[in-house]
């Protein structure tokens, strides 16, 4: 699938596009990807919004404790998703990336199963909803703490270098995350060693009701690349093929050994920085009304109408599809039922040591006192 | 008197303090315009505005380093850190420079500076929304730390911690932000000592000590205690650094059983150091060992964030240890 890239130039002042609002095909170059693709690209866009909608529902019947609405970063996120050769490159996600991680296959009942925190979760329920991870995608398991991902994301592209099998890691976060010391001490690692990782920001302009311009003073993020010693790239995050692309020839320029990229996907954030938030409070709602008008998912659309690639008709018929496999997978995540009580005590290390044993011991001791089950 | 929550004393405290000396400032993440993710600076950028109230760029290292360096300037900073949990990128600055800073300078540098956090867990926020790091911190020299348990505490507390000369670490149990109303006092000076703990029961049979969020739980374990007959005294220590060393010592020596509750990890707690001091000054006066019942040696799991707490039941079963020892 990976052909000769096209050129996008680092450090430009507009983000670069591909397709117009209108859904035109603007950009210099020829359209390279077949019919399947894009409709797998759209197809991809629609699950991530339709999963967005379904974890707002779950959460309001309580049945997850914490939503972080990916609404408006699709673009960005299916974008990446179609960039990398799955299986084989790393991802380190954040914690809105759940589209992302279902745009690489992820099966949705684990997906699920992480959100409800059953048996269905990888992870055995230890972490938040919205904290995914997956050894068998290379997906490294997210944590909350913001750019704490960052400098293992380099350690792994440094093996990845030292391996020279010509395998590559993206990793990505919020325009916040920019703002922590281990976002630059990890990229200015990268850039030093050049090593195959591509740091792809989600600028959403918040970091929950903290805008851009209280964020930094560089205008932007792709600047930042300037001062490690590697190309930045502003591109249009709402422009899913822009995306794919930009992130296509970075991969392939890591892939070479040309060494690292920062690429800044301009998105938006339609909804709440989270179930527990009031984004009334920070930001005016025309200006999420004016972004809204900018969908991605309405933008690859009139694209694929243009070229007669959809209509109405495939549209109702994705979207029953994707609500039948989204139906199945919360049941068939529920029907794990929930995680023991004892299994808390596992996982600390490799082994259960004897103290971990003894507490363990203790605390059952103290719930059959109590008249507790198990 | 103003009937208030948790949450809402501190926003008012800070209020007054604010009004009542124009050296104070406030940092941190989502304080302007959002009023802080749980709203406990709410009101604050309206009436200061941006320069005394300010929304900074997510990094735990600038807010607290910044914090030191306007301290030293003469400024009396009170630093947010959104979740304790995310002190550790800021950890660097609080252990390495705030609270060497009076040391290593022969007394000539000082940060007088309060970095608040919630922390705390039972909110279903998994291991980086629900930890209780104060081991850490009482584990530095240099840092004063409080935890306590009621908005009429809260505000005595952070009042002092905000007078003070030293960098003080100022723990606020999320799970209690909004669980408890009481009336707080209108005296826009009410403070509270430092290091001094309070009795909030007294009773013969066992004594039973905690801070924090666990109060919550300790008072329910010695209502649950009374309706069996068993009359608890119960500590708030409130102030971890220093901790009310003379409080402890002469109520556990009258009763001689103490159980004590604290739910960060076990080893290394807070309340084994006051286990230990108990045993070494005042065996002789003890009926039963010291029982400590706490968090589990493990990072705090999501799906069961109720078991990892030490819940009345727990305390129950400790109690019942000590009683029939
Ligand atoms: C070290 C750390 N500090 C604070 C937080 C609390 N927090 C969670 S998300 C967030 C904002 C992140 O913004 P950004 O990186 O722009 O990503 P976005 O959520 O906008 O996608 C903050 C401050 C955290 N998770 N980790």
């Amino acid at each position: 699938m990976i052909t000769d890239s096209p050129r996008f130039e680092p450090f430009s002042p507009d983000p670069h596009a591909v397709i117009s609002e209108s859904g035109e095909w603007i950009a210099p170059f020829d359209l390279d990807l077949d019919d399947d693709t894009l409709r797998g690209m759209y197809r991809n866009l629609v699950l991530a919004r339709l999963i967005d909608e379904r974890l707002v529902r779950l959460q309001r019947l309580g049945k997850t404790s914490f939503v972080a609405p990916g609404a408006g970063h699709e673009g960005a996120q299916v974008g990446i998703a179609h960039a990398i050769e799955i299986g084989r490159d790393w991802l380190y996600p954040y914690y809105r990336d759940t589209g992302l991680v279902a745009a690489i296959g992820w099966p949705l009942e684990k997906l699920f199963g992480q959100m409800l925190a059953t048996r269905a979760d990888p992870a055995r329920g230890r972490q938040m909803p919205a904290h995914p991870g997956s050894r068998a995608l290379n997906v490294f398991t997210v944590a909350s703490p913001i750019a704490s991902h960052v400098p293992p994301a380099v350690g792994t592209a440094l093996s990845q270098k030292i391996a020279g099998k010509g395998d590559v890691t993206v990793c990505t976060f919020g325009d916040g995350a920019t703002s922590e010391g281990d976002w630059h001490a990890g990229v200015n690692f990268a850039g030093a060693q050049g090593a195959p990782i591509v740091f792809a920001c989600e600028n959403n302009r918040y970091a929950i009701s903290v805008d851009l311009n209280h964020q930094t003073g560089s205008g932007g993020i792709a600047a930042k690349a300037h001062a490690y010693g590697m190309p930045g790239y502003l591109v249009d995050g709402m422009d899913v093929l822009a995306c794919y692309y930009v992130m296509r020839e970075v991969v392939a320029n890591a892939r070479e050994g040309l060494g690292p990229a920062l690429v800044e996907m301009a998105v938006y954030r339609y909804g709440p920085h989270s179930s527990a938030d009031d984004d009334s409070r920070y930001r005016p709602a025309e200006e999420v009304a004016a972004w809204r008008l900018r969908d991605p998912i309405a933008r690859l659309r009139r694209f694929l109408e243009r070229r007669s690639l959809w209509g109405d008709e495939a549209e109702e018929g994705l979207r029953s599809e994707i609500a039948g496999e989204l139906d199945e997978a919360v049941a068939a995540a529920e029907a794990a039922g929930p995680q023991d009580v004892d299994t808390l005590f596992e996982d600390v290390f490799a082994e259960l040591p004897a103290h971990l044993e003894r507490q363990r011991e203790r605390y059952r001791l103290a719930r059959r006192a109590a008249g507790e089950d198990g | 008197m103003a009937v208030q929550t948790f949450v809402q004393t501190v926003a008012r405290t800070l209020m007054q303090e604010m009004r009542r000396d124009d050296r104070v400032v406030v940092l941190g993440q989502d304080v302007g315009k959002r009023g802080g993710v749980f709203l406990a600076t709410e009101g604050l950028f309206d009436a200061f505005g941006p320069d005394r109230v300010i929304d900074t760029p997510l990094s735990e290292a600038a807010i607290i380093g910044a914090a030191i360096g306007m301290a030293v300037h003469g400024l009396r900073p009170v630093a947010e850190v959104q979740f304790s949990d995310y002190v550790f990128p800021g950890f660097d600055q609080l252990v390495s420079q705030a609270a060497k800073l009076r040391y290593r300078s022969g007394g000539s540098f000082h940060a007088p500076m309060v970095v608040r956090m919630p922390a705390g867990g039972g909110v279903k926020g998994g291991h980086h929304h629900s930890q209780n790091p104060e081991t850490h911190f009482v584990h530095t020299p240099g840092l004063q730390v409080v935890y306590p348990s009621t908005p009429r505490d809260a505000q005595g507390t952070l009042r002092t911690a905000m007078r003070g000369e030293d960098p003080v670490v100022f723990l606020e149990p999320k799970r209690l932000y909004r669980a408890v109303k009481e009336e707080v006092s209108d005296d826009p000076d009410a403070t509270l000592p430092v290091g001094k703990g309070v009795l909030r029961r007294e009773g013969d049979d066992v004594v039973l000590i905690s801070y924090g969020a666990s109060m919550a739980e300790t008072v329910q374990a010695a209502a649950a205690l009374a309706q069996q007959g068993i009359e608890a005294d119960v500590i708030d220590l409130r102030w971890l650094l220093p901790w009310d060393e003379e409080l402890v010592l002469e109520r556990v020596a009258r009763v001689g059983r103490v159980v004590l509750v604290s739910e960060a990890p076990r080893t290394a707690n807070l309340v084994s150091e006051v286990a230990a001091t108990i045993a070494e000054e005042i065996l002789d006066m003890l009926e039963a060992p010291p029982v400590r019942v706490t968090g589990f040696d493990t990072p705090y799991p999501y799906a069961q964030d109720r078991a990892y707490l030490p819940g009345v039941n727990r305390i129950l079963y400790a109690v019942q240890q000590v009683l029939e020892y």
